[in-house]
C-alpha cells in the first residue's frame, strides 16, 4: 500500500484530482461517433464571426464512411461525405483581403479539397506520374482487343511483382476484381489513358512571407512518392518540390516560405529528415531507434514520440537532448500552446487512458480519460481560448476547458534531474602539484596500476598467511575444530585498580556437550595479579553462554596497561583450542590516587 | 453632504445611490442589458466588447444605480475582484445558449462567491439567464441547475430569464434587486 502510493506520488501531484483540477469538464459525449486522429482535427473561425469551429476529417466507423464534420460548441453544425479517407486537415488564410476568414484544406487521396465558408472552393490534384510503359503497352493491347482479360490480369500481376514503377489505380482495381466482372471493367476503362497518381500522407501549413498570426500561409504536402510539395496559397501551383529518402508521415514546419524555413519530416523508415529553404535534399537526419508515432515542435525543440513508449527531444540540428519514458504506448501527440502565459507543451495520449502534458521533460499534468484518446487538439474553440478537444477510441468526444486561474507548474518526482545534481561541489583549485601528478598519472598509468596490483596481491597473501597461522595455532576466539566448536568473548568491567574480567564461553555445536576444558590466563606478573590463573570449566551444554568471572588487580601505579591472554585448553593437550587477547584498560583508580 | 442634500434625502426627493457590479463571461450581454436599462435617449445604438470596464448610471423608481460594467473577456476577469468591496449588489449575466461555457460561468461564479470580500456579506445577486430569444437557449431553471445556484444559502439571489435585445425580463430583475437593497438598508 505504502509502496504503491509512493510510486504513484509523482503522478498524483501533477494529476488532476476532482477538486483542484486545472480543467473544467465542458462536454463529454461517448456516442459522438468520431473516429479520427490528431492530423485530421483543426480549429478555426470559419465564418469570421468570432466563434471558432472544430473541423473533423472523420474516417467513419471502421474507416467505411469518411465524412467532413464541423462542430459548433457540442453540436454538429454540418456534415458532408468525402470521396476518400482524409489524411490531414488544416486551416489557413488564402489572401490578405477582408474579411479574413480562413480556408479549410482537407487532404484526401491524391487531392486537397479547399473549402471557403464551408463551401467547396478548389480541388488540387497531385500531378500525374509517368506510368509504367509495360502497363501502358498492355492496356493499349487491351484497347485493340488483342489480349483477353485473363492474360491481362496475369501480365499485370507479373508487373506488380517485380516492376520498380508501381501500377496505376486502374490496374490495381482491375486485379481485385472477380473473373466475371473483368470483361465489363476492361470494356469500360480500356479507352481511358491510364494515370498514375500518388497519395498525400501528411499536410502542414507554412507562412508565406509574414510571421504574423493572421498571415497568408502555403500548404506543405508530403506524398507517398517520397516528396514534399509547397503549394501557393492563391493559385495552388507547386512552389517548391523536395525529395526524401522515405515516405513522410509527420511534418513540422517553421519559418516563412519567402524568407527562410525549416521542415522536419518523420518518415516510415524511422528517420526524421530536416530540410531548409534552399535544400532539395535533407540537410540533417535523425535516426530513431524505433518508429515515430508523433512529431511536435515546441519552440526550437522537436519532440518525437516513438513506439518504444518514450518521448525524445531533439534540436533542429538533430542533437538528442532528452528521453522520457511513458507508462504506456503513445497513441497520439499534439502541441498545447497557452498564449496568455506563453507556454508551449506537448500533449501525448496514451493507451492506458491518460493524457500527459510535458514541458521539455517535466511532467506538467495528467488527465485521466474514460477511454484511450486517439486524437488531441488544443486551442480556441467557441469563444474560449484554452480548450482541449479529445476524441477517444470508442468514438467519444471530450471537451475540457483550462481554468483561467490554472498555472502549470513542473511537479517534482521524476521531473528533471535530482536536486543533488545541481549542488556545487567544493572542488579544490588546480595546483601545480596536482597538474604534475595528473601528467605523471597520464604518462605512467600502466606502470602505476601494475605496481598497485602487485602490492594488493602481496597484501592479500600476507593476510591469508596470517589467517592460516592464526587458525593453526588457535589464536582466534572461535574454535573451528569439529570436536570442540567454541566461541569466546571477554568483557572487562571496572575502573581499577581491581577489574572484573568476565569470559563468555559458548558451545556452538548442535547437540554435543563439551567436558574437560581448562582456562589459563597468561599475563605479566609485575603488572597484574589474578586469584586463579588456571581453572576448570564446567560442562558446556550446547547453545548456552557460560559467564566465567575472575578478578584482576592492577599492581602498577604508573598508569601502564598490558595484554592478558586467555587460552582455552583441552585436558591433556598443550595446544590451545582457542585464545583471546584482552587489552586491559588503564587503571584510573590509581592514576587518580 | 450639505444640508440641502440631507433635506432632499429625507423628503425622498433625491434617490439613494447604490453601486452594482455587472459580471459575466464575454459575449453574455452585460453591456446590452445595462444599455437597455438606461433611459431611451441615453442608449447607444451599437454595442462593442467592453475593454476593462465602464461605469454607467440609471435610475429605478426609488434608487439610483451606479453600475460597474466589467469586461468579461478572460484577460480582464482578474479585474473583477478589485471592485467587490464597493459593490452593494451583483448582477451576473449568463449566455443561456452557450452550453459549452456554462462550466466556465460556474467556475467564475464559484470564484466570486468564495472571494473574502464577498463570502461573508449578505449581498444580493441577480442572475440574468440572457439570450432567451436564441433557438438553442436553455431555460432559466436549467441554467440555475447547471450553475448549482441552490447551493447559495447565505445570500439572497434571483434568476430571471431575459432577452436583452428586446428588453424582456430586465425590469422584473431590477425590481427584485431594488427590493432587496432596500430590505438590507432598513
Amino acid at each position: 500500500m505504502a509502496a504503491a502510493s509512493s510510486s504513484d506520488s509523482d503522478g498524483g501531484r501533477a494529476e488532476s484530482s476532482e477538486a483542484n483540477s486545472k480543467w473544467l469538464d465542458a462536454h463529454y459525449d461517448p456516442m459522438a461517433n468520431i473516429h479520427t486522429f490528431s492530423a485530421c482535427l483543426a480549429l478555426a473561425d470559419l465564418h469570421g464571426d468570432g466563434e471558432y469551429k472544430l473541423v473533423v476529417g472523420d474516417l467513419g466507423p471502421g474507416g467505411q464512411q469518411p465524412r467532413l464534420k464541423v462542430f459548433k460548441g457540442p453540436t454538429v453544425l454540418s456534415e458532408s461525405p468525402l470521396p476518400a479517407l482524409p489524411a490531414a486537415a488544416a486551416t489557413f488564410l488564402m489572401e490578405q483581403h477582408e474579411p479574413r476568414t480562413p480556408a479549410l484544406a482537407l487532404a484526401s487521396g491524391p487531392c486537397v479539397y479547399v473549402y471557403k465558408n464551408l463551401r467547396p472552393y478548389f480541388k488540387f490534384s497531385l500531378p500525374d506520374l509517368p506510368p509504367n510503359p509495360l502497363e501502358q503497352d498492355l492496356w493499349n493491347q487491351a484497347k485493340e482487343d488483342r489480349i483477353d482479360p485473363l492474360t491481362l490480369k496475369e501480365m499485370l500481376e507479373g508487373i506488380r511483382e517485380k516492376a520498380e514503377v508501381p501500377l496505376s489505380v486502374q490496374s490495381l482495381r482491375f486485379l481485385q476484381l472477380e473473373l466475371r466482372d473483368m470483361e465489363a471493367f476492361v470494356n469500360q476503362h480500356k479507352s481511358k489513358p491510364i494515370r498514375r497518381q500518388t497519395v498525400i500522407t501528411t499536410m502542414a501549413t507554412l507562412k508565406k512571407n509574414l510571421a504574423d498570426e493572421d498571415a497568408v500561409s502555403c500548404l506543405v504536402l508530403g506524398t507517398e512518392n517520397k516528396e514534399l510539395l509547397v503549394l501557393d496559397p492563391g493559385a495552388f501551383t507547386i512552389l517548391a518540390q523536395m525529395s526524401l529518402p522515405s515516405v513522410p508521415v509527420f511534418l513540422e514546419v517553421s519559418g516563412q516560405f519567402d524568407v527562410e524555413f525549416r521542415l522536419a519530416a518523420a518518415c516510415r523508415n524511422g528517420n526524421i529528415y530536416m530540410l531548409r529553404r534552399d535544400s532539395k535534399r535533407p540537410k540533417y537526419c535523425i535516426e530513431l531507434s524505433a518508429q515515430p508515432v508523433g512529431l511536435v515542435r515546441v519552440h526550437k525543440i522537436l519532440v518525437v514520440g516513438s513506439n518504444q513508449d518514450s518521448l525524445h527531444g531533439f534540436t533542429h540540428k538533430g542533437k538528442k537532448l532528452w528521453t522520457v519514458p511513458m507508462p504506456a504506448a503513445i497513441l497520439t501527440m499534439n502541441l498545447l500552446e497557452q498564449q496568455s502565459r506563453g507556454l508551449q507543451a506537448v500533449m501525448a495520449g496514451l493507451a492506458n487512458g491518460e493524457v500527459r502534458i510535458y514541458h521539455d521533460k517535466a511532467l506538467l499534468n495528467v488527465i485521466r480519460t474514460p477511454d484511450a484518446v486517439t486524437s488531441l487538439c488544443f486551442g480556441r474553440y467557441g469563444r474560449e481560448d484554452n480548450t482541449l478537444i479529445m476524441t477517444t477510441r470508442g468514438g467519444g468526444l471530450l471537451i475540457k476547458i483550462l481554468k483561467r486561474t490554472a498555472v502549470f507548474v513542473e511537479g517534482g518526482g521524476e521531473a528533471g534531474p535530482p536536486p543533488a545534481q545541481a549542488m556545487k561541489l567544493n572542488v579544490p583549485r588546480k595546483t601545480r602539484l596536482y597538474v604534475d601528478q595528473t601528467l605523471r598519472e597520464r604518462e605512467a598509468g600502466t606502470a602505476m596500476h601494475r605496481a598497485f596490483q602487485a602490492d594488493l596481491y602481496l597484501l592479500r597473501l600476507r593476510a591469508a598467511r596470517a589467517y592460516v597461522q592464526a587458525l593453526e595455532s588457535s589464536l582466534s576466539p572461535v574454535s573451528a575444530t569439529a570436536r570442540e566448536p567454541l566461541k569466546l568473548h571477554a568483557v572487562v568491567q571496572g575502573l581499577g585498580p581491581t577489574f572484573k574480567l568476565t569470559l563468555h564461553l559458548q558451545n556452538v555445536s548442535a547437540a554435543r556437550p563439551i567436558v574437560g576444558l581448562r582456562v589459563c590466563f597468561l599475563y605479566n606478573e609485575v603488572l597484574y595479579a589474578l586469584p586463579r590463573a588456571f581453572f576448570k570449566v564446567p560442562m558446556l551444554v550446547p547453545g548456552l553462554s557460560y559467564p566465567l568471572e575472575t578478578f584482576v588487580e592492577s599492581l602498577s601505579d604508573k598508569g601502564i596497561s598490558d595484554i592478558i591472554k586467555v587460552l582455552v585448553l583441552r585436558e591433556g593437550q598443550s595446544a590451545p583450542l582457542l585464545s583471546a587477547h584482552i587489552n586491559m584498560p588503564v587503571s584510573e583508580g590509581l592514576a587518580a590516587a | 453632504m450639505g444640508l440641502l442634500d440631507r433635506l432632499s434625502g429625507l423628503l425622498g426627493l433625491k434617490k439613494k445611490e447604490v453601486h452594482v457590479l455587472c459580471l459575466g463571461l464575454d459575449n453574455s450581454g452585460k453591456t446590452t442589458i445595462i444599455n437597455k436599462l438606461k433611459p431611451s435617449n441615453a442608449q447607444s445604438q451599437d454595442i462593442v466588447p467592453t475593454i476593462g470596464f465602464s461605469i454607467e448610471k440609471f435610475k429605478s423608481s426609488s434608487l439610483s444605480f451606479t453600475v460597474f460594467d466589467m469586461s468579461g473577456q478572460g484577460r480582464y476577469r482578474n479585474l473583477w475582484e478589485h471592485y467587490y468591496k464597493e459593490g452593494q449588489a451583483i448582477i451576473f449575466v449568463i449566455d443561456s445558449s452557450d452550453r459549452l461555457r456554462m462550466v466556465v460561468a460556474k467556475e467564475e461564479l464559484d470564484t466570486l462567491l468564495n472571494h473574502p470580500d464577498i463570502k461573508h456579506r449578505r449581498i444580493p445577486i441577480l442572475f440574468f439567464a440572457n439570450k432567451m430569444d436564441l433557438r438553442d437557449a436553455v431555460t432559466s431553471v436549467k441554467v440555475s441547475q447547471l450553475l448549482c445556484l441552490e447551493n447559495i444559502k447565505d445570500k439572497p439571489w434571483h434568476i430571471c430569464a431575459s432577452d436583452a435585445i428586446k428588453g424582456e425580463g430586465l425590469q422584473e430583475g431590477v425590481d427584485w434587486l431594488q427590493d432587496q437593497i432596500q430590505a438590507v438598508k432598513t
